[in-house]
């Protein structure tokens, strides 16, 4: 899966440039509020949310470095959706390196997908971000549309 | 919703979050994601099946035996489990203190 394809399951309006929340569930609940105002296909908030907690107390999604990846497949929504969101300031998202986050990928797939393309789509950001250049540049990105150019390149 | 509809629904999303932990675990974790915390999330599990009414439970489980998953989606007035249609009149404001099932297949109907 390239990233041009993650992509398509994002747009303008789940792309949050600078989070107001300063701590891990006040991200989390400004990230959904993003998906359901953004996405007319999301409407059940809480059950969005009631997932994006769950599988933090799996582990957290805070990979880094300064990135997480905040994920999984729940009921409440019909299609693979991708938010992009950003915090200047960077948060305490309990990220395994225990530096501040900054740069939030979410995704959210339904229960069932054929292909496997939440998994793939995950595989491809966590990849792609590994590069210290890249988050730099995307941290740095005016708009939606220079974060994803930014993003697509090799 | 139907509260005790909320509670299956988180319940079945946690359940197969940790179904696909076990599944894919090693893939995850190549990713850097940790998987540290299956048995807390286990313990979330139980927790919230046990604050569904016995008899829904019973029900959900007998589903999730038969089907893989109990509560499905409807979408275009149709049971994604069956694909059979369901009555508009499903969604009126008198049924909403029922948990809604499929008359064709069982399973438990929920609105995304
Ligand atoms: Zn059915």
């Amino acid at each position: 899966m390239v990233i041009a394809e993650v992509l398509q399951h994002t747009s303008p309006e789940l792309f949050l440039s600078d989070l107001k929340a300063r701590n891990k569930p006040g991200v989390l609940s400004e990230l959904v509020d993003k998906l359901v105002a953004g996405s007319p296909n999301i409407t059940k908030r809480d059950a969005v949310l009631q997932m994006l907690e769950s599988r933090e107390a799996l582990g957290s999604t805070a990979v880094g470095p300064g990135v997480a990846f905040p994920h999984g497949r729940t009921l409440a929504v019909q299609r693979l959706t991708v938010l992009i969101a950003r915090s200047r300031k960077g948060v305490d998202f309990d990220s395994v390196d225990g530096e501040p986050t900054h740069l939030f990928f979410v995704l959210i797939a339904p229960p069932q997908d054929s292909g496997h393309k939440y998994i793939k789509s995950l595989a491809a950001l966590t990849e792609k971000l590994q590069d210290a250049n890249l988050r730099k540049t995307l941290l740095a990105a005016e708009d939606f549309a220079t974060f994803c150019a930014a993003l697509r390149e090799d | 919703m139907h509260p005790q509809l909320q509670k299956l629904v988180a319940l079945q999303d946690i359940e197969q979050m940790i179904a696909e932990t076990q599944d894919q675990g090693k893939e995850l974790e190549g990713m850097g994601f940790s998987i540290a915390g299956l048995e807390a999330l286990k313990e979330k599990a139980t927790k919230l099946a046990g604050e569904i009414e016995v008899r829904n439970l019973n029900y959900y489980r007998r589903l999730t035996g038969r089907f893989g998953h109990a509560v499905v989606p409807v979408v275009d007035n149709l049971c994604t489990g069956c694909f059979a249609n369901i009555p508009a009149s499903f969604v009126s404001a008198t049924n909403e203190n029922k948990l809604q099932k499929c008359e064709s297949c069982g399973r438990i109907l929920y609105w995304p």
